[in-house]
């Protein structure tokens, strides 16, 4: 029937978003003839990453992350709880992200979107597997009382990386996260303590202290697309061109987690070593960029 | 029993503010990149964001109207938004009364009839909740819709005022709200002058709710008067940035 002809003919009548929207592909495909895409990155060049901690006041510790368009917000909020029998004296994280109608037009209320309960899963296996958090520090009574700590993720714009932001987010909510002070009353219950006055009572925790945050782990999701390797996709990108790798390393270059789910691009493993490669870099950039929002934040 | 005080004798309420004085106002549009419009605005400690999908087309067949467009509206509380964490942040009764409130408000205002056969969707988040997130949430959905450019008689703002301490009280946060006096959130399109959304409750005699509502509505018009100084900014900066 001659269609690429057909297209062919089209591109020289047609405007330059028309193209974009009826042949996505050719579009791109041009663009990655010359190693560039449509925002004017190079392949393996991630978007501007900005991070602010302490988004959210009430929370005991937040952050808003923002990879390009993509913006993630994350808080931690922590409760008192009596730990199990197994481990009692190990406290709980439990994760948990959302994508509400806000983030993106494919999102409907009461139809969730397929991408949330896929990424809160790979969030809570990477997280809880890495070791970041030492769960005895998580402690208060041995066999009595321990904190939960509830990890919200809330994704307000939708464009791309999601699993990335979203890690990225966690994680700052975590360095940004003060363990509050209690004490213990009369009946043996653990209380938040309110003031400095209230000493009547032993306090169990005598400050507000920070987490101690072991190995953090950094991800960098790319798009392979025949012998191409396009790192932090946007979501066009991700709907054109389906076959994704999400690399986690850790602060020392150890890998933490590979994720390749199927997909239409066979890879051999020197694409996965480039990925390997180009998540070193950006591990990098991240740890510099996660550096500086925490050292912003104590200039008290 | 002590009473507590939530008007000291100077004349201060428990976060400093007068009780004629609204907490601080802040807005800003275009937040969400993916969606046709949005906002976040935050009133004192509230913080909202507002995102407007539309008009599109209708994905529920069964509910098309082809003389006017559909609007739709979801009102969700982040976990973390509350002092303490929420276990069913939407589906829950006080979730889905706020969200048929702001969708019949806005839907008073939109001129549905020039979009026939489509859909709008105003979709809020509250992400801070400090008491007054009803009218935070009625506020930036309508920034949002001036974002999205969908056609409006009038911009619609809202306050909240009420009655504690012999004082009538403009804007209440979370604390004067769950004192027990009565709580009065007014909804107005401001050029107008007319009153679109009108809610009470807890017991109040009818000459001070005159001045009670009174009062909101003048918080709803310094409300307005804020909004259309950052709708102006905005379109400023759009012709800015189209070199006219």
């Amino acid at each position: 029937m001659g269609l690429p002809n057909a297209s062919g003919d089209l591109s020289t009548e047609v405007e330059v978003d028309a193209f974009r929207r009826l042949f996505p592909l050719r579009f791109f495909e041009k663009h990655l003839l010359e190693s560039i895409r449509p925002d004017a990155r190079p392949l393996g060049r991630a978007r501007d990453t900005t991070i602010a901690l302490g988004a959210v006041a009430s929370a005991n510790g937040s952050a808003l992350a923002k990879i390009g368009s993509t913006t993630m917000l994350a808080a931690i909020k922590m409760e008192v709880m009596a730990p199990s029998i197994e481990t009692p004296d190990e406290g709980c994280i439990a994760i948990d992200f959302h994508m509400p109608p806000i983030c993106s037009p494919i999102v409907r209320p009461g139809r969730p979107a397929e991408a949330a309960p896929v990424v809160a899963k790979q969030l809570s296996d990477t997280i809880l597997s890495s070791g970041m958090i030492n769960l005895k520090e998580l402690s208060l009574v041995s066999g009595k009382a321990a904190w939960m700590a509830y990890l919200d993720i809330y994704c307000l714009d939708a464009d791309g990386a999601l699993f990335d932001a979203a890690l990225l987010a966690a994680v700052a909510a975590f360095s940004h996260l003060e363990i509050p002070v209690v004490s213990l009353n009369d009946d043996g219950k653990i209380v938040l303590s309110e003031e400095q006055g209230l000493s009547d009572r032993e306090p169990v925790n005598k400050e507000k202290r920070k987490v101690n945050l072991g190995s953090i782990p950094f991800s960098l999701t790319c798009i392979l697309h025949k012998n191409y390797i396009l790192a932090d996709p946007t979501a066009e990108e991700e709907s054109i061109m389906e076959t994704s790798v999400t690399v986690v390393l850790d602060s020392s270059s150890q890998l933490l987690s590979l994720y390749k789910p199927g997909g239409a691009v066979l890879a051999y493993t020197s694409a996965i070593q480039d990925c390997i490669a180009l998540t070193r870099q950006r591990v990098k950039e991240l740890q510099k960029i996660l550096e500086e929002a925490i050292s912003g934040m104590e200039v008290d | 029993m002590s009473k507590t005080e939530y008007v000291s004798p100077e004349g201060l309420r428990l976060d400093g503010r007068r009780p004629m004085e609204m907490r601080q106002l802040r807005a800003e549009i275009g937040t969400v990149a993916k969606a046709n419009g949005s906002a976040v605005f935050e009133m004192g400690n509230t913080k909202v964001i507002a995102a407007v999908y539309g008009p599109r087309e209708v994905q529920n067949r069964s509910q098309l109207i082809n003389d006017h467009a559909l609007v739709r509206c979801e009102y969700s509380m982040a976990n973390f938004s509350t002092g303490d964490r929420m276990r069913k942040p939407k589906g829950d009764r006080r979730s889905t009364e706020i969200s048929l409130v702001i969708r019949q408000t806005m839907e008073a205002c939109i001129l549905t009839h020039l979009m026939p056969r489509s859909q709008i969707d105003i979709f809020v988040q509250v992400l801070q909740a400090d008491g007054g997130t009803r009218s935070a949430c009625i506020n930036a959905a309508t920034l949002a819709l001036a974002d999205a450019g969908i056609p409006m008689r009038d911009i619609v703002t809202s306050c909240s005022a009420g009655y504690l301490n012999s004082t009538p009280l403009l804007d209440l946060n979370y604390i004067e709200d769950s004192a027990g006096g009565p709580d009065v959130t007014v909804g107005i399109l401001p050029k107008l002058d007319k009153v679109t959304l009108l809610q009470m409750d807890a017991k109040l005699p009818v000459d001070i709710f005159e001045n009670v509502m009174g009062l909101a509505i003048e918080g709803c018009k310094a409300v307005a008067n804020y909004i259309r100084e950052v709708l102006l900014e905005n379109t400023k900066q759009l012709e800015f940035r189209r070199g006219l």
